[in-house]
């Protein structure tokens, strides 16, 4: 390996949510791209749709970025090649906490969150950190709007602790329309106070009937 | 913090050492047992790094009972300290373990021996000698009242004037010691010295 | 049947696709180092950009009955709570269970990778592995790879052949075995609680209430410690979830709200 200086990341900012409802998952990022002060561009997919019923949201080191999800594409080719069937969501968050952790020591710099659907039908979001750490949520965000978004979404949201016993549903009350307009809200809101979210949001739905893709325009400036 | 000391006496050798396992302000175990039965004839007193100590002394220990699965006969204590300065030597030059080593032991002929084996690969034959902070005290106490040939009461004597000073004097005092002896009729713990319940 | 390559595209721009494979994506993982020429500066900024979830209280002990195991569920990056969600007790099997202080992902890899050495280790020899056997299993991956910037620090509890076993792991290497350990930022709090609480003949009914208890008053004191106060009991039939209440809520249970008593009436001014 070549020797390089002492650092090698960048921070291309960027915003991810997603909400698990009883039968779908939406899954949104803005499509900015920038460092410091400078905009790279505004048409920046941050998304990446690994199976029919997966979808991977990333936020951070663009290179890194695109490097985890290229690399999660060509395992999941392998996978299907080898068992004949897409991979279930839960397997693929379990593979995405090891491929992050095997770089434990010279880390994907990213932020990540996947939603989809779990082998019952019901929707689900992973939430990680950069070394593969990750939990089950019903409503998870990450990125440099991170701090001002999760806040409200707990208002919003707030479901029951999955460690408190007994137990209760976890699930989002919140019907699929209702999602998507919270989370259109959330990001037009945070678009007004985080320079690196903003110019477009694109919206992932996964449900029974498949995929769908939204966009809305966010403030460009 | 760490007090670990021993001495030579009349036909026998023995070594004390604190009990204490310590994470910066935390006491998490203190009955710890930081002298190890190398093996039949063999006491190691080990001081030094959590991870470290443990590893090393196991090493060693599995070693010198390979050596004598192999040849039959066991390794002398003079054998055993060379070995581990050896292993200590070759350690430092490419990762080190931190661990300072009392090695007691009695041989039929020579009689008890007292090494002292530090972590830069230091040996050296004593008749008395301590690591850690305690040894200030422990050393110019068995400096001031040793002298050679004592009896196992003059020698327990002198060991518990030594933890009482390290207890009263020594601000991060370990409370709970343990003392362990070798003789020709084999390597044992022969007490504890404990000012709290370890449990 | 068809094959599914979207992942390989991306969403926006549509016409962009991707089709160029790494070259080396079929090599079995390992662990990439940084080609950089200063690796412990390399790690040190790159542990501030990942920082490690810290401010833990988790504790376990041994009684009569068994082993009790119980931790809080904050994780926070400074000032910030990142998750009040964190599962910190780790399920290694059914019989054997880890806490997770430190760095959250060191803790949580590690204890699948436990996991997967203690199963081996059942279909190889017909038995189920120590909690002596398995704590040393850990101990000594840790022990490998210290000075390179794990954060581990973790109570192994579990019921083998021997009965209740507890053992306390950390990635410097240090392996305790021990009757009661604390471990985390708010340890000091739980471990004050719980040695004034303890006695080897408790109930378990008894023993999860001071496990509860001393979770409570640690993350009443440790501004890091919060969330869930989880529970878990470890007895001849494995382990087994007893409790997992809100702090926040055991607060008012602990210390009902008395409406207090009203010092001074206030009465009308007689007109003069």
């Amino acid at each position: 390996m070549a020797l390089r200086g002492d650092w090698v990341y960048e921070n291309n900012g960027g915003t991810c949510v997603a909400i698990a409802g009883s039968d779908y998952c939406v899954v949104a990022a803005d499509t900015r791209l920038s460092v410091g002060y400078s905009i790279y561009t505004r048409d920046y997919s941050k998304i990446c749709k690994l199976a029919d019923k997966c979808v991977l949201a990333s936020s951070g080191f663009q290179g890194d970025m695109k490097a985890l999800q290229k690399n999660l594409a060509a395992k999941h080719l392998i996978y299907q090649h080898q068992h004949n069937k897409q991979m279930s969501c839960p397997a693929m968050a379990r593979l995405l906490s090891n491929t992050l952790y095997y770089k434990r020591f010279f880390p994907y710099y990213t932020f990540n969150i996947l939603g989809g659907l779990d082998n019952e039908g019901k929707g689900c979001v992973y939430s990680y950190d950069a070394v593969g750490s990750y939990e089950r949520t019903g409503y998870s965000c990450q990125g440099t709007g991170g701090n001002l978004i999760t806040p409200v979404l707990d208002n919003q949201l707030k479901s029951p602790s999955p460690l408190l016993l007994p137990s209760r549903d976890a699930v989002t009350p919140l019907s699929e329309s209702e999602a998507v307009d919270l989370v259109k809200d959330v990001f037009a809101s945070a678009t007004e106070r985080d320079i690196y979210t903003g110019d477009k949001l694109e919206i992932i739905i996964v449900n029974a009937t498949g995929i769908r893709q939204e966009f809305l325009d966010l403030r460009k400036d | 913090m760490e007090c670990i000391f021993g001495l030579v006496g009349d036909g026998f050798a023995l070594i004390a050492a604190d009990s204490s396992a310590v994470h910066s302000i935390l006491v998490h175990k203190s009955n710890e047992d930081k002298v190890l039965v190398l093996d039949s004839h063999k006491l190691l007193g080990v001081s030094g790094e959590a991870g470290d100590r443990v590893q090393f002394i196991e090493y060693i220990q599995k070693n010198v009972h390979l050596y004598q699965f192999r040849n039959g006969i066991p390794l002398n204590t003079a054998a055993a300290a060379n070995f581990t300065r050896g292993e200590l030597a070759t350690a430092l030059r490419k990762n080190p373990y931190f661990v300072n080593i009392l090695l007691a032991g009695y041989d039929k002929g020579i009689g008890p021996s007292l090494y002292y084996i530090d972590y830069i690969a230091t040996l050296h034959k004593i008749d008395k000698g301590a690591f850690g902070y305690g040894s200030y005290f422990s050393l110019a106490m068995m400096d001031r009242y040793f002298r050679s040939g004592m009896s196992l009461e003059e020698a327990i004597d002198l060991v518990d004037k030594c933890i009482m000073e390290i207890r009263s004097r020594l601000f991060v005092a370990p409370p709970n010691f343990v003392i362990k002896i070798v003789d020709q009729n084999g390597a044992r713990e022969y007490a504890w010295r404990e000012s709290i319940s370890s449990d | 049947m068809k094959l599914d390559t979207s992942g390989l595209e991306t969403f926006v721009p549509p016409s962009r696709g991707l089709n160029v494979l790494p070259s080396d994506f079929t090599a079995s993982p390992a662990f990439d180092l940084p080609g950089c020429t200063d690796f412990d500066g390399f790690q040190k900024n790159a542990v501030q950009m990942v920082k490690p979830a810290k401010g833990t209280t988790t504790l376990a002990f041994i009684f009569k009955e068994g082993v009790i195991v119980a931790a809080d569920s904050r994780a926070s990056m400074g000032g910030y709570i990142s998750s009040q969600t964190v599962k910190k007790i780790i399920e290694i099997n059914p019989y054997m269970i880890g806490t997770m202080a430190g760095g959250a992902a060191d803790c949580q890899f590690w204890h699948r990778n436990l996991g997967i050495k203690c199963r081996l280790h059942e279909l190889a020899n017909k038995r189920r592995i120590s909690v002596t056997g398995a704590s040393k299993l850990l101990a000594n991956i840790l022990y490998s790879y210290r000075g390179m910037g794990l954060s581990v620090g973790t109570m192994i509890a579990g019921w083998d052949e021997t009965g209740p076993g507890l053992y306390y792991v950390d990635s410097e290497g240090g392996r305790l075995k021990g009757k009661r350990f604390s471990v985390g930022s708010g340890s000091p709090y739980a471990y004050a609680v719980l040695d004034s609480g303890y006695r080897f003949d408790l109930s378990i009914e008894e023993a999860a209430e001071l496990a509860r208890r001393a979770i409570y008053h640690a993350t009443f004191r440790d501004g890091a410690s919060g969330g869930v106060a989880s529970v878990y009991y470890v007895g001849p039939d494995g382990w087994k979830k007893l409790s997992g209440d809100d702090v926040g809520e055991l607060h008012y249970k602990y210390y009902p709200v008395v409406t207090s008593s009203v010092e001074q009436e206030m009465a009308e001014a007689p007109v003069a």
